[in-house]
């Protein structure tokens, strides 16, 4: 076991340093541009070469990745090169918009997805047609369609929710449940029919085993064979399923974060890489690496737990 | 099975405890979901972040609430031409057009609590000549008492009203500090309540009572919201979670829809600017009849009334209505004739056309008329290609002049400040930064005239230029800005009218 966690560890560190060097080496390639962005339309070559030397891009790129790497550990990754704020404080105000988005959102479609992907594999029929019309229809539909329809039955039509705004919880818990309400629902959409049919399909593939039909011929009820064997089967693609339904959620997310007006990493990456504001770009990249290493991770470590034949691979 | 359960349980329960977590460690500044709310509370949706975080240096005047908000200017531009005094109290620009003198107001202190005195003017003109020293490079000071300062440029200066109402001013001890955008320490109307802020999200401010007018500013709070997306934008405002916004021609009929109050403001030109006048990249370009001949086949009247539904006034000459070099009695020059202008390109020689590149960038308004240039332009068998640009590169690679065609909106305080960007070899809009002999005579001519022989120079340039081609105009948008309810914009006053300025909520 111990093996297996320091093997996904050493890939996860492996795969950390090869998006990072690829982005920052294709962020920070261009000093002159970088520095140009943040002067504006009318500044000078010599504003451009003093403001190089202000900013630290006149220095080798490698020394540079090497500086911002060191802040990663450090807890340093720089100030914005347009508002001076630095990019820990911006991310830690926007890391946990879009977790608590993201989270919310992940903890439901598993509850619900389960429920109705065990019931369709399971009962089949009318049901399994209902689940897969359904799941059918909530792949297909983009999250920010979804956001723009639930803003105006529920915020501008009918003024239940607000129609963009974040509160923070430490403020007001309700308030927060209502403002994360419809983004979480305009995210729950797809991610639901994604894992709606993964499970699904985990169980019928569990359920047509032989050693279903060997518990079935021993006399256990098919409650006992359902959860004790077949979920305990299926949760291994459902487990990989949902860690992958999460980083989905992370792109969807960015779309829905616009729309509702939310203070997210997915906001933050898309107003700073359409002004240039590189190290703000990297403060997004890097949280979005690190969370999308630790769901892996997490998923391969809850499969370890739940399935010992997955502990050797 | 009772093992099973207890480990999926608790896997389950990994995120469940993380969201707890963070639902209940989540700190910062506040987010305000009910918007203004009150009637003492202003609350303003900005579709872009502070282009410079708080700096007082260089700030752009788009969307500039929140420096127009902490920070006071010396003088401030009037719509129009002309100045206002806003710190000074009195000002004097010399005969020579070189010298511009302030005296400032009494009792008037920074949020730090020191004094706005003749030093920390100086110190925010010197931040400014630093970094703009194009402009402000070789200003001299000269300081007699704390209350009054002269600022001296070594040539006559055309400009010298933008180049002094434009700097903001802030406390000596903050333009020193290292990271001015972190925090603003002026003396404007407003101060940041930095606590109840998130950057890049929300910026709460509170009413500065000892700001030398601050019974024009009838709002206790100020709320800057940064709502980059039109439609979260639009939305806010109907809900009542913002009192104003900036809206696009396509949003004009949903949010008159919705009842809300919209006042328009016209400025800014939208031309192809074709500025391979010697056809050095694009051969085509050097020939005046295929400059004529691109002038003549857009139909801007059509692009006025289909894209822009009618928020938009076509446009002829590169100069802006009421500006001194705007030719009021101008016949078109070139009246939308396709037929002409094929003849045209046949006798320059190019009837098979030519190949050019336009640059876009994400949140420019005019892309919404590229595809009918584009068709327009195939009519003289001109392709027009179309290329995005983004990041950190995005300015340098738009003005390196590999795309000599760009089309922009562009537009200043004043038509000296426009040919001095997009016709001068170095404007920085004129991208390929050819010159042109009767355009530097003719600007020689401008720096050393009087105030009348000024306005006759600048005619007699736009008229050049017009007869040049050197511009395709195409039309000058509406800046359209919504309001809801409780708040009301008789006038905008920004000298740039681009949208109300804070004094312009009542």
């Amino acid at each position: 076991m111990l093996l297996t966690l320091l093997t996904r560890l050493a890939r996860s560190l492996g795969v950390f340093l090869l998006v990072t060097i690829v982005t920052f080496s294709l962020m920070y390639s261009n000093g002159p541009g970088v520095a140009r962005a943040t002067l504006g339309l009318s500044a000078t070559e010599e504003d451009v070469q003093r403001r190089m030397v202000e900013l630290g891009l006149d220095r080798p790129l490698l020394i540079q990745y090497l500086d911002w790497l060191g802040g990663v550990f450090t807890g340093n990754l720089g100030n914005s090169f347009f508002t001076g704020e630095a990019v820990t404080s911006a991310l830690a105000n926007r890391v946990p918009v879009t977790l608590s988005l993201t989270i919310a959102t992940v903890l439901i479609t598993i509850v619900i997805s389960v429920l109705a992907g065990v019931a369709a594999a399971y009962y089949g029929g009318w049901i399994d047609r209902v689940v897969q019309f359904f799941a059918s229809i909530g792949a297909a539909v983009p999250p920010f369609i979804v956001a723009v329809i639930l803003v105006f039955a529920f915020a501008v039509s009918t003024p239940l929710f607000p129609a963009t705004g974040y509160v923070r919880p430490a403020e007001s818990v309700t308030g927060w449940l209502t403002s994360i309400t419809l983004p979480v629902i305009a995210l729950l959409v797809g991610s639901i029919a994604g894992g709606a049919a993964q499970i699904r399909g985990a169980v019928l593939d569990a359920l047509s085993r032989d050693f279903v039909r060997t518990l079935r011929a021993r006399g256990l009820s098919e409650r006992a064979v359902v959860l004790r064997h077949v979920l305990r089967t299926a949760s291994g693609p459902g487990l990989i399923a949902f860690g992958l339904i999460m980083i989905g959620l992370l792109g969807g997310a960015l779309f829905v974060e616009l729309v509702f007006a939310l203070p997210g990493i997915g906001q933050l990456a898309v107003l700073s890489a359409t002004a240039g504001d590189v190290p703000m770009v990297m403060g997004g990249v890097l949280s979005i690496i690190v969370i999308v290493l630790v769901v892996n991770f997490l998923a391969d470590f809850s499969n370890a737990l739940l399935n010992p034949k997955a502990r050797a691979r | 099975m009772r093992t099973t359960m207890r480990r999926t349980l608790a896997v389950l329960a990994v995120p469940a405890a993380a969201a707890i977590a963070l639902a209940g460690c989540t700190a910062g500044g506040t987010e305000n979901n009910n918007g203004s709310g009150d009637s003492s509370t202003l609350s303003l949706g900005m579709t872009a972040d502070l282009t410079g975080g708080w700096d007082v240096v260089d700030q752009p005047p788009y969307q500039g609430w929140g420096v127009e908000a902490v920070y006071d200017n010396l003088v401030r531009c009037m719509p129009g031409g002309g100045l206002e005094p806003a710190a000074a109290e009195s000002f004097e620009i010399s005969d020579d057009r070189r010298s511009f003198t302030a005296v400032l107001r009494d009792g008037m202190e920074y949020s730090d609590g020191s004094a706005v005195d003749a030093a920390s003017v100086q110190a925010s003109f010197e931040v400014i000549k630093e970094t703009a020293s194009d402009r402000y490079g070789d200003i001299t000071f000269d300081v007699p008492d704390e209350k009054t300062i002269t600022i001296t440029w070594p040539d006559p200066q055309p400009l010298m009203e933008l180049r002094v109402c434009l700097p903001w001013i802030a406390s000596t001890e903050y333009l020193a500090s290292e990271n001015r955008a972190a925090a603003p320490v002026g003396s404007g109307p407003y101060t940041l309540d930095q606590g109840a802020s998130t950057s890049g999200s929300i910026y709460s401010l509170v009413k500065n009572p000892d700001f030398w007018n601050a019974d024009a500013y009838p709002y206790e709070r100020l709320e800057l919201r940064v709502l980059a997306d039109e439609t979260a934008s639009l939305n806010a405002l109907k809900t009542g979670q913002i009192d104003g916004t900036i809206i696009t021609a396509g949003s004009y009929e949903e949010a008159e829809n919705a009842g809300l109050n919209i006042s328009s403001s016209g400025t800014g030109l939208t031309m192809l600017h074709l500025t391979d006048r010697l056809g050095e990249k694009i051969p085509a370009l050097g020939n005046v009849d295929v400059r004529r001949a691109m002038n003549m086949v857009l139909d801007k009247q059509s692009i006025v009334d289909s894209l822009y539904d009618g928020h938009a006034e076509p446009i002829w000459q590169p100069f802006q209505k009421g500006h001194e070099a705007y030719i009021e009695d101008l016949e078109e020059p070139y009246p939308y004739d396709v037929e002409k202008a094929k003849q045209l390109m046949a006798d320059a020689g190019f009837e098979d056309g030519f190949t050019f590149t336009v640059p876009t960038m994400e949140g420019q308004a005019w892309t919404v008329m590229l595809p009918y240039v584009k068709q327009q332009l195939a009519e003289l068998n001109i392709t027009v290609e179309e290329t995005a640009l983004s990041g950190p590169d995005a300015i340098a690679e738009l003005l390196s002049g590999d795309y000599p065609v760009p089309l922009w909106t562009v537009g200043g305080i004043s038509s000296l400040e426009d040919a001095s960007i997009h016709i001068l070899p170095t404007g920085f809009w004129n991208v390929s930064h050819q010159s042109d002999p009767t355009v530097e005579a003719l600007w020689q001519q401008i720096l050393t005239a009087d105030d009348e022989q000024r306005v006759e120079l600048q005619q007699e340039l736009n008229q050049y230029v017009i007869d040049q081609a050197w511009f395709v105009p195409i039309l000058s948008p509406d800046n359209l800005y919504a309001s809801g309810d409780g708040v009301t914009v008789d006038e905008i006053s920004d000298p740039f009218g681009l949208h109300p300025r804070l004094i312009d909520f009542k």
